[in-house]
């Protein structure tokens, strides 16, 4: 049965593994826009936005981003405004550069020299070329020291051990004497420094942390935020040692940002309450702009008053004008907050992003998780947001001040393979209490409203968690969609379309079709063949293989080499299709199903696999190991074709092969229609990409599929209605993984008796052609370069036909000695 | 920003016949008058134009009733024995009844004055009707023949005789005056043309005897009806049979066009009228009778149903009109009246500040406009504002808790979602207690709702196990705990039944096999082989693909 079994390594062989010309690259424009606070320019007409290592700036007015700018080779750490418009930026190397805001070109770069110190934590622009840096504290972690550096003479340290985070540091004049104020904040303290004069203080008030400062830009006013959500105003802290305070206290959470507008009459704060509180300065009154989406991180004034800009912990930065209304947002690719609320016995894998990262096949985009309830669709071509969706549309609760409470979360996602059904499962649980609810929802997409409407919600589709939601592939467009689930309730379901149309209306909905189980074991993983016409679950080490449409069992597959519970499960695609690759805990192996053997097993791997995906464009497969080494294979031997070593520290949540818009020249085979994507648990975006192609910033050149969507115009008349190409459409792939081509006339031909057979002369010819392959545009794919020579050397007696690794023209001369094979044959029997 | 979401309050399909626009539709109808005659109501006909004159023929006469006031507008009374099936002309000035000696007579609507009679027939006649061009009477006789007679002459134009039994039933065409359809106790229908007077032109099998007939307006589908069957037959392919319906469960004997052709009535000894689509002949509603129906009549307008028994009895319904619901539900009529006053109210404002309105804002002025503000519910405004006991406190008022208990739970659930159920169901005196446990008790065994109510009655339970109860609350905590006792008891009722059920199926499968098992043995088969041959050339192709 096993046909090359225990072949034990250490780790996949990577004899063949060529890492010349293929490299790991971080997708930049994915990374988050809210690190540091934006900044406007004077004329509040532009904010400029730090994201990674470019610096973006955006017109206030339309939200829309002009300028890009990328010369930084670290992360940037705070951006100031030196002129009317020239910008002021600082990466983590210290190195500066100042740039011109109208055009975005570069002006002038200059290391910044602190007495040897090559990290930089912060970075502020007081003015009169004085600058302020916060470096790592020499004694103690996570603190930074102050200093200020000038043109002219030493960096002096200001403060040690002060926090580390933007808002903890705060500079203004003294309207007095014109001298300029530094405040810093420690745990317990605020220290205030008065340059030019010299003047140092320390405030202490209780034991509540302080957050945040901000100091009024007129006045000797100072505010701060605490952690129990108390923001205190101090009146003249430079030269009294028991300032005046007022206690301004709203907020049940930590204050993350306070900010005084810019004439000095209002104070904004804001925190996780996603509430953002305008305070009237020496008055009682307060306005507030609740349901901001979500928790507020800073909060900046433009110069002009008219407008403030927040940035918000999904990614977003929103500007509330004069009335107290949001009215512009520029919205980044969101992150997902750890799930919390859910027990602590969950793997980090279910915490953070557990839906992964899902195809979608008709806009090419990736659906994946954004804020809690919420979905979003990433296009990985332009790397930009399509949409976010709210998939579970509750109001977004907030924590209380000793209390965690949890959202929904959506937990899995499938997409139906032509894209028009989308099934999410969305869980709200609270372990405390002992309540949980799931929701399993059928999203239809409506082309002409161009979004996803609500077909079908299930409550409670399983008594436990869904472990996977999977559609069937391959289905014809006149057969009914078919979704399976498998649950910790011991269960798998298969959900079918229920047409339920009266002489009313039309209806279609989502119900449970057939509920198995299979030994009251768990299921852990399941799979469908490419061509949807076998489904294979794991319960524990035992894999079962199901005929979907009958739910016949069709055999189970278990070996005593393999014995730890598979925890991820695929089937080869293209000419590996009849490879199913597991991945249990500590080992990598494949059945094959047709023989019903183990083909392979690698054993004793370096770490579990985290990640087990196909690529829909070629038969290769890519295992992402927990310690973040990616390795590249063909599901029918072990031999990796490409093998990533470790990367970095971070450790994968998730991945996915992307289909390229255009092939690639040239490259390594499974580099050429699809690129490898990775996420780790800092949500940031890995490729695995070709060198040549690395350049990611290629504009897209296929047409958008949702213009089908758009309304006419005078321009769509030009365009033809139809449009006739003489290239071949292809056509879902069905494997014959059952029966003999002309089997069945074969079978009646034996099956009549001969006195009732019609004279061999008038069968003969129909016979014939039934024994022959056909193909029309259909089955031919003019694919030569795939042909796999293992697939020719297998026992015949299987019966197995690929046809989609047969040479075209190779056929058709093997056809045509077909026929003239037949032809003696006709000529006998007359 | 995001503006508030509403409450989501699950509501659960009701299980039961649905509320479509049909049922809607046809439960308009008040309730019958009934006119109570001598003998069966044998046949009902509608005049087709207004005012709507119905013709009713039973025993030995024929009495034309004005559908409104329901009074009888004229009799004919000149038979000898039993008139049968009078039929008014289109126009409504003739009508026209078959008798039991086998004459067919004409009447005058307006002077009562007999006209015509039509001899020939050797037995009574059941059925007649007039022909499109008004010229021309068709009858259909016991005598197993069809005759064609011509009004003006009083003579007859052609007789067919090709039935083998009874002809009860038939039908002219609304389009040709020279087709018409017969339906005979020998189950077959037949078609005939008056231009091609050698015999029928299209003759179907109904199965059993036909008691009725009917060809749709566009003259393409005939419907006959007998026995417990309804078939349609497409004339245009030679009697194609299209559908066979059987829902009445006794004879049906009548048959009707309703809703402008839309809707087909039937008629059955069952006592019941059942209405079918015309597209996919489903039955849409059922209209009820207290004694076998033999004959239906139906206004085009749908205004009037009238509906003929065997024991005599004639109902006639009547659809409301408005002002008969305003009268009926006068709580109704009220909310509907004062919200078309409210509505007028805001249409004057909206006129007034229209004319009124002199200043025009300059196109760079941005003017503020009140938004339109959604309704937001009691509740979720309490919930807007964190006040979890007052949100519960206003779905527990007696009439959300007992006629909308939904949306009690959706407020129980948003509050263990958002963790304040304990505060909410703390600190509560008694009659608030009383009504939340009877809520509990009245709710705890509905299967759409045990989850959450459940969690609150276990957190009520968990807050007020050690304080002190009044005799009360006590004892209202006592019939919650005798609702989850005897729930349990059913529980356990119900499984010990499914055991039961088990080892019945399990043995019926045994013995299924068992006999489908000597089944084989009694015919042994042996599966064929492919031959040597066959699988050399199996082999072959293989090479090939």
């Amino acid at each position: 049965m096993v046909k090359m079994a225990n072949k034990k390594t250490r780790g996949p062989d990577k004899t063949q593994a060529n890492t010349s010309d293929i490299v790991v690259k971080k997708l930049d424009d994915a990374t988050d826009i809210v690190r540091q606070p934006p900044v406007f320019t004077n004329d509040s007409k532009y904010i400029c936005i730090a994201s990674g290592r470019q610096i973006g700036i955006y017109s206030v007015e339309s939200a829309e981003k002009v300028h890009s700018l990328e010369e930084h080779t670290f992360d940037v750490i705070g951006l100031a405004i030196k002129d009317d418009n020239i910008l002021l930026s600082c990466d983590a190397s210290g190195e500066t550069i100042e740039w011109n805001i109208n055009n975005g070109t570069t002006l002038k770069k200059a290391p910044l020299v602190v007495a040897g110190i090559k990290e930089f934590h912060s970075f502020h622009y007081p003015g009169n070329g004085k600058v302020l840096v916060a470096t790592p504290s020499t004694y103690t972690t996570n603190m930074s020291s102050l200093w200020i550096v000038d043109s002219h003479t030493r960096p002096r340290k200001l403060f040690a051990d002060i926090k580390s985070t933007p808002h903890s540091i705060a500079f203004g004049c003294n309207q007095g004497n014109g001298s300029l104020v530094v405040v810093a904040l420690q745990d317990h303290s605020v220290v205030v420094k008065d340059i030019t004069n010299g003047v140092d203080k320390k405030h202490m008030t209780d034991q509540r942390k302080f957050t945040c400062v901000a100091l009024h830009s007129e006045k000797l006013i100072m505010a701060t935020g605490d952690i129990s959500g108390r923001i205190l105003i101090w009146h003249d802290f430079v030269h009294k040692s028991r300032p005046v305070k007022t206690v301004y206290h709203w907020h049940t959470l930590p204050v993350n940002s306070v900010c005084f507008s810019s004439e000095g009459e209002y104070l904004y704060s804001g925190g996780s309450e996603k509430v953002m509180v305008k305070w009237r300065l020496g008055m009682s009154r307060k306005q507030f702009l609740p349901r901001m989406g979500s928790s507020i991180k800073y909060i900046v004034n433009a110069p002009d008053n008219i407008c403030v800009a927040t940035s918000h912990s999904d990614n977003a930065i929103r500007f509330i004008d004069s009335t107290n209304k949001i009215n512009r947002a520029i919205i980044g690719l969101v992150k997902h907050d750890p799930i919390r609320g859910f027990a602590d016995t969950e793997p980090i894998k279910e915490s953070v992003m557990p839906t992964g990262l899902v195809f979608d096949p008709r806009s090419h985009g990736i659906f994946f998780n954004a804020q809690a309830g919420f979905l979003q669709l990433f296009d990985p071509q332009k790397n930009s947001l399509i949409f976010n969706m709210d998939v579970a549309n509750r109001n977004v609760l907030t924590d209380e001040r000793n209390l965690v409470i949890g959202n929904a979360e959506v937990l899995r996602v499938a997409v139906s393979p032509t894209g028009e059904w989308l099934a999410t499962l969305e869980v709200w649980s609270n372990m405390s209490a002992g309540y949980h609810d799931m929701n399993l929802k059928f999203w239809r997409y409506d082309a002409v409203q161009a979004n996803y409407e609500l077909n079908t919600d299930v409550t409670m589709p399983h008594q436990d968690r869904v472990t996977a939601l999977c559609f069937q592939p391959g289905l014809l467009g006149t057969e009914m969609p078919c979704l399976v689930s498998i649950g910790r309730d011991l269960k798998f379901k298969i959900w079918r379309l229920v047409d339920d149309t009266d002489i009313y209306r039309q209806k279609e909905s989502w119900s449970c079709d057939v509920a198995g189980d299979f030994r009251k074991l768990t299921p852990s993983a399941l799979s469908f063949s490419e061509d949807g016409s076998l489904m294979a679950i794991a319960f524990q080490d035992t894999v079962t293989l199901w005929d979907p449409t009958s739910i016949n069992l069709n055999t189970t597959l278990s070996h005593t080499l393999v014995q730890e519970p598979i925890e991820l499960m695929e089937f080869g695609r293209d000419n590996c299709f009849r490879y199913l690759v597991c991945a249990s805990k500590s080992a990598l192996y494949a059945w094959d199903v047709i023989s019903q053997g183990l083909v392979w097993k690698v054993g004793q791997l370096h770490s579990s696999v985290r990640c087990l995906v196909p690529d829909p464009k070629s038969c290769y497969m890519a295992a992402v190991l927990q310690n973040s080494e990616v390795f590249v294979f063909s599901p029918s031997s072990s031999k990796p074709v490409h093998s990533v070593p470790k990367m970095n520290s971070s450790e994968p949540i998730a991945a996915l092969f992307v289909p390229r818009p255009n092939p690639l020249a040239s490259g390594p085979e499974w580099l050429i229609n699809s690129r490898l994507l990775i996420v780790d648990d800092q949500q940031e975006f890995l490729c695995v990409d070709d060198v040549s192609s690395a350049g990611f910033n290629q504009k897209l050149t296929t047409p958008i599929s949702h213009m089908d969507s758009l309304p006419w115009t005078p321009f769509s008349a030009m365009k033809a209605e139809k449009q006739i190409s003489a290239a071949k459409q292809l056509v879902p792939v069905v494997h014959q993984t059952s029966g003999i081509q002309g089997y069945k006339s074969v079978q009646s031909l034996l099956e009549t008796s001969a006195s009732a057979l019609p004279p061999m002369s008038r069968i003969c010819s129909l016979f014939m052609s039934d024994l022959m392959i056909k193909h029309g545009p259909k089955a031919v794919t003019a694919k030569v370069n795939s042909v796999d020579r293992t697939s020719t050397d297998l026992p015949l007696s299987n019966g197995h036909i690929d046809s989609k690794t047969q040479d075209f023209s190779e056929e058709t001369t093997l056809q045509k000695l077909l026929t003239l094979d037949c032809q003696w044959l006709v000529e006998t029997v007359k | 920003m995001a503006s508030f979401k509403k409450t989501q309050i699950r509501s659960l399909p009701k299980i039961g016949q649905k509320v479509t626009a049909d049922t809607l539709y046809w439960r308009k109808l008040n309730f019958p008058v009934t006119v109570k005659e001598f003998g069966p109501i044998d046949y009902i006909d509608v005049m087709p134009i207004e005012p709507y004159f119905i013709a009713v023929s039973s025993a030995a006469k024929v009495q034309i009733y004005n559908p409104i006031t329901h009074q009888v507008h004229r009799h004919f009374t000149r038979f000898k024995e039993a008139a049968y099936g009078a039929s008014i002309r289109s126009d409504g000035k003739l009508v026209i009844a078959g008798c039991d000696e086998g004459h067919v007579k004409l009447f005058d609507i307006g002077s009562k004055s007999l006209l015509r009679i039509f001899k020939g027939h050797k037995g009574p006649v059941h059925r007649c009707k007039f022909t499109t061009d008004n010229v021309h009477v068709v009858s259909f006789s016991d005598d197993k023949s069809v005759a064609l007679w011509d009004l003006p002459s009083e003579t007859e134009i052609i007789k067919f005789s090709e039935h083998s039994d009874y002809v009860r039933a038939g039908c002219v065409s609304s389009i040709s005056s020279d087709l018409f359809l017969s339906g005979s106790f020998d189950h077959t229908v037949k078609l005939y043309d008056a231009r091609s007077p050698t015999g029928s032109t299209i003759s179907v099998d109904h199965g059993s005897p036909v008691e009725s007939v009917l060809m749709y307006p566009s003259n393409s589908i005939f419907v006959s009806v007998g026995g417990t069957e309804l078939r349609v037959w497409d004339m245009l392919a030679g009697g194609r049979l299209l559908a066979r319906v059987s829902q009445h469960h006794k004879t049906i004997t009548c048959l009707h066009l309703a809703s402008d052709g839309k809707r087909l009535v039937t008629g059955g000894l069952d006592r019941h009228a059942k209405i079918y689509d015309v597209q996919s002949y489903q039955v849409v509603h059922t209209l009820d009778f207290p004694s076998p129906v033999l004959s239906l009549g139906i206004t085009p307008d749908d205004f009037t149903v009238v509906a003929g028994m065997a024991n005599g009895l004639i109902s006639m319904q009547h659809r409301q009109t408005q002002a008969e619901a305003r009268a009926l539900n006068p709580k109704q009529s009220l909310k509907v009246q004062k919200k078309s006053q409210t509505a007028y109210r805001f249409r004057l404002n909206a006129d007034f500040r229209s004319v009124n309105r002199t200043f025009n804002p300059a196109t760079d002025v941005e003017v503020a406009t009140k938004t339109d503000t959604n309704f937001v519910s009691r509740y979720d405004m309490f919930l807007r504002k964190f006040q979890y006991s007052k949100a519960l406190d206003t779905v527990l008022t007696p009439y959300i808790r007992k006629k909308k208990p939904a949306i009690t739970v959706g407020v129980m659930h948003e509050l263990i979602r958002r963790n304040g159920l304990k505060s909410a169901l703390a600190g509560r005196d008694d009659s608030s207690l009383s009504s939340i446990l009877t809520f509990l008790a009245r709710n705890i065994n509905d299967p759409s709702h045990a989850n959450i109510i459940i969690q609150v009655a276990n957190t009520l339970l968990e807050i007020y196990e050690s304080s002190s109860l009044t005799p009360q609350s006590e004892k209202l905590f006592l019939q919650l705990q005798e609702h989850v006792n005897r729930e349990v008891e059913y529980v356990k009722h119900l499984m010990e039944i499914e055991g039961m059920l088990h080892i019945l199926l399990a043995s019926t499968t045994t013995q299924a096999r068992r006999s489908s098992t000597y089944a084989v043995q009694g015919s042994p088969v042996k599966p064929m082989l492919p031959s040597a041959a066959a699988a050399a050339n199996a082999t072959m192709i293989f090479n090939v693909g």
